[in-house]
């Protein structure tokens, strides 16, 4: 069918201004040059983070020496809780992650860029009496900062691996083509 | 291959096969011919489509009448007339173009300002006027799946084409002054930006919904979305609708699942508190409605739910009929509620849509009996009527929606026939085979499809005396075929070859291009055949 409109990407701002989990200043300007892999969720999430993360260190594995062009970073939905240091201890399960946390402000700046749904809910099970569901989605940016594709928590390790390899060998091909090769 | 239904493709398939070659009633016809004749109003002519409430405020709203007629034509199209695009693409694309006039969606620049009865808390928003940027998704979710849909069915991509659907608003008579002064509110989307749009509105509320009035997330009124999401996954061989499907069932798993301790589904919920809200005057329109158009993606609740809850709202009558209690009057405060909801429509609809005939006919008969069908321009309808009961008691109550729409909806869909477009539209190679490409105004197709096995295009039409414009019907993937012979009611009155006609006896038969013109006879209805003894290939 004649329908497909080529190059459509997310219309996914983006843009973020936090500390990462060793207390320093980053933006989505900091990642230019590797392709950032973010999620968001928190510390205290019991199930999909856990998952997620798993999953994405998963990925990082099958994608094998391509995983060194891959910055995988975590930002938190929950800054009240999610300290630099919480998160650094947090993320110590999946090397290679970074943790990314900042002011209410900042965070629900980051979120609305990334059009992401999170919101503060009561949870008995939690020691602090609450939780902040969260969606679930991963989203790519490529090494200028341009966010091109998201993967939803429904999408397994191998298929997540295969669409990264994908875009990596179609960015290549640009490039070769933009350089006369 | 299964169905979610359990069903084979194969047996799917047969059963498409049976309706399609049983065509179209007499009054499955003049149902059509109604939404046509409604299609076909000058700009702004309403007849017979205002409801009771003014301001296009709720069910009695354009919008629904003009999507779910769409949506009869596309199952009409899959199940009955599946090689005669050209019998219902032109009044898809008029239904298109009425849902994108102002006097459908302007009511959007008040309700969007929200404090009304669902949430008086939030009084005093500014005015909204694009009513597809944010929330409405009552309106934006039906120009969106009407538009996915027509691509699909039509393999047309028209509204793709940047600013293909376009809302706007003139008037030179008060505004924003300026030069030369008035006002013009213009807003253009395609059929992706829009898509897109809702998607996102979709992930940021957590696959809860979009809200129709602000904060209140309707499950309905994300029915038509999902399916809009499918019609793009089939375009595009995404999986959207899949993961806001698989998410919008999780996100109503917080309340417990979409159904309440009632026993009947929430209506809505509210965004900002995360609250559902029972459907508590158990209103037969929050579950039938709701299930019709779910069955596409969620068949195994619905079934179950369908025989949950059937036997709350459908009463048996004399005869085989069948009837509906006449709806609990309810206020707002002291006030009371006059609106339309369309309670029997929609439940002939789901009846219908589950492939219960002993429902379904007894609903029709009873509005047979006591709806005061009518011909109107050779289109079939039942008439507004506000009146719930007449004086021995039956329920006598029609809406527009029910009367111009739903009941046509329910005659001309087939069992689980919206699960069936959802899941499978059209079998692979379905454009390439012989159809009706081009309809002329004056003749109406009763019967077309395309026999595969025997390579043979069977359709039978006539030309409406009562009915103006040309009377030549176009057929397409004709050629290249090899030797063809058409017969018409059993004798041949044409023959050709792969690239040009070579005898037309009793029959104008013509190649224009890369079609075949057959200029019918007035006055008169025939079969006709147009096979390919070598097989067609």
């Amino acid at each position: 069918m004649s329908a497909i409109r080529p190059g459509s990407a997310p219309p996914v701002g983006g843009a973020f201004d936090l500390v990462d989990h060793d207390g320093r200043p980053v933006t989505h300007e900091t990642f230019r040059g590797a392709y950032a892999l973010v999620f968001f969720g928190f510390t205290h999430c019991r199930v999909v983070c856990p998952r997620a993360l798993g999953r994405l260190s998963t990925v990082l594995g099958l994608l094998g020496p391509d995983a060194a062009r891959m910055q995988p970073l975590y930002i938190t939905v929950d800054p009240e809780r999610d300290h630099p240091a919480v998160m650094k201890a947090f993320l110590a399960r999946w090397p290679g992650f970074l943790g990314l946390t900042g002011s209410r402000e900042r965070i629900e700046a980051a979120k609305a860029a990334f059009h992401v749904f999170a919101r503060r809910r009561d949870d008995p099970e939690d020691p602090d009496g609450y939780a902040v569901p969260h969606t679930a989605i991963t989203y790519v940016l490529d090494p200028e900062g341009v966010c091109v594709d998201h993967f939803t928590d429904a999408l397994s390790a191998d298929e997540v691996a295969e669409r990264l390899r994908a875009l990596i060998a179609r960015n290549h091909r640009l490039n070769a083509s933009e350089a006369g090769e | 291959m299964k169905t979610s239904d359990g069903e084979t493709r194969a047996s799917a398939l047969e059963r498409r096969r049976k309706s399609a070659v049983a065509g179209l009633d007499a009054k499955q016809l003049a149902y059509l011919r109604h939404f046509d004749n409604l299609s076909r109003r000058q700009r702004n002519d309403w007849s017979f489509m205002t409801g009771r409430t003014p301001n296009q405020m709720d069910f009695g709203g354009y919008r629904f009448q003009l999507a779910y007629a769409a949506y009869a034509l596309a199952l009409t199209h899959v199940h009955r007339l599946p090689a005669a695009p050209g019998a219902l693409r032109p009044t898809f694309q008029r239904l298109v173009a009425k849902i994108l006039e102002p006097e459908v969606w302007m009511y959007w620049r008040d309700s969007s300002r929200a404090g009304g009865i669902w949430n008086p808390h939030l009084a005093g928003r500014p005015e909204q006027w694009d009513p597809v940027a944010h929330d409405n998704i009552m309106y934006s979710a039906y120009v969106q799946s009407m538009a996915l849909m027509y691509n699909v069915l039509f393999d047309d991509a028209r509204y793709a084409a940047p600013g293909a659907l376009t809302l706007e608003y003139f008037t030179p008579f008060w505004g924003d002054g300026g030069k030369p002064g008035g006002l013009d509110r213009k807003f253009e989307y395609d059929q992706f930006s829009l898509n897109e749009n809702l998607y996102w509105q979709m992930v940021r509320s957590g696959y809860l919904g979009i809200a129709c009035e602000p904060n209140c997330v309707f499950q309905i009124c994300n029915q038509p979305a999902i399916i809009g999401f499918r019609m793009h996954d089939l375009l595009t061989g995404g999986s959207t609708a899949d993961e806001v499907s698989r998410g919008f069932r999780q996100a109503w798993e917080q309340f417990g699942g979409p159904v309440a301790s009632n026993g009947h589904l929430y209506l809505y919920a509210a965004s900002d508190t995360r609250t559902p809200i029972p459907n508590a005057g158990e209103m037969p329109w929050g579950d039938a409605w709701y299930a019709s158009l779910a069955n596409t993606w969620n068949g195994e609740f619905v079934e179950k739910y369908y025989a949950s809850v059937i036997g709350k709202h459908v009463l048996e009558g004399p005869d085989g009929t069948r009837t509906i209690r006449p709806p609990k009057s309810r206020t707002f405060g002291a006030r009371p509620i006059e609106n339309d909801t369309c309670d029997f429509g929609w439940l002939t609809v789901w009846a219908s849509e589950m492939g219960d005939a002993v429902t379904l006919e007894g609903l029709q008969r009873h509005a047979e009996r006591h709806m005061r069908p009518t011909l109107y321009e050779g289109g079939r309808f039942f008439p507004r009527h506000d009146q719930v009961s007449d004086a021995e008691g039956n329920y006598t109550c029609v809406e527009p929606l029910a009367g111009n729409v739903l009941f046509a909806y329910a005659s001309l869909n087939v069992p689980h026939g919206l699960r069936q477009l959802y899941e499978q539209p059209w079998a692979p190679g379905h454009f390439a085979e012989p159809n009706l490409a081009i309809v002329g105004d004056a003749i109406e197709v009763h019967r077309a499809y395309y026999d595969d096995a025997r390579a043979t295009l069977h359709f039978t039409a006539g030309v409406r005396e009562d009915r103006p414009g040309d009377s030549v019907v176009r057929l397409a993937n004709i050629w290249d075929r090899g030797r063809w012979e058409l017969q018409r009611d059993g004798q041949v009155v044409a023959t050709g070859d792969g690239q040009q006609v070579h005898e037309g006896r009793r029959v104008e038969a013509r190649r224009t291009e890369h079609l075949l013109d057959l200029h019918l006879v007035r006055n008169e209805l025939s079969t006709y055949t147009l096979s390919w003894p070598g097989g067609g290939v």
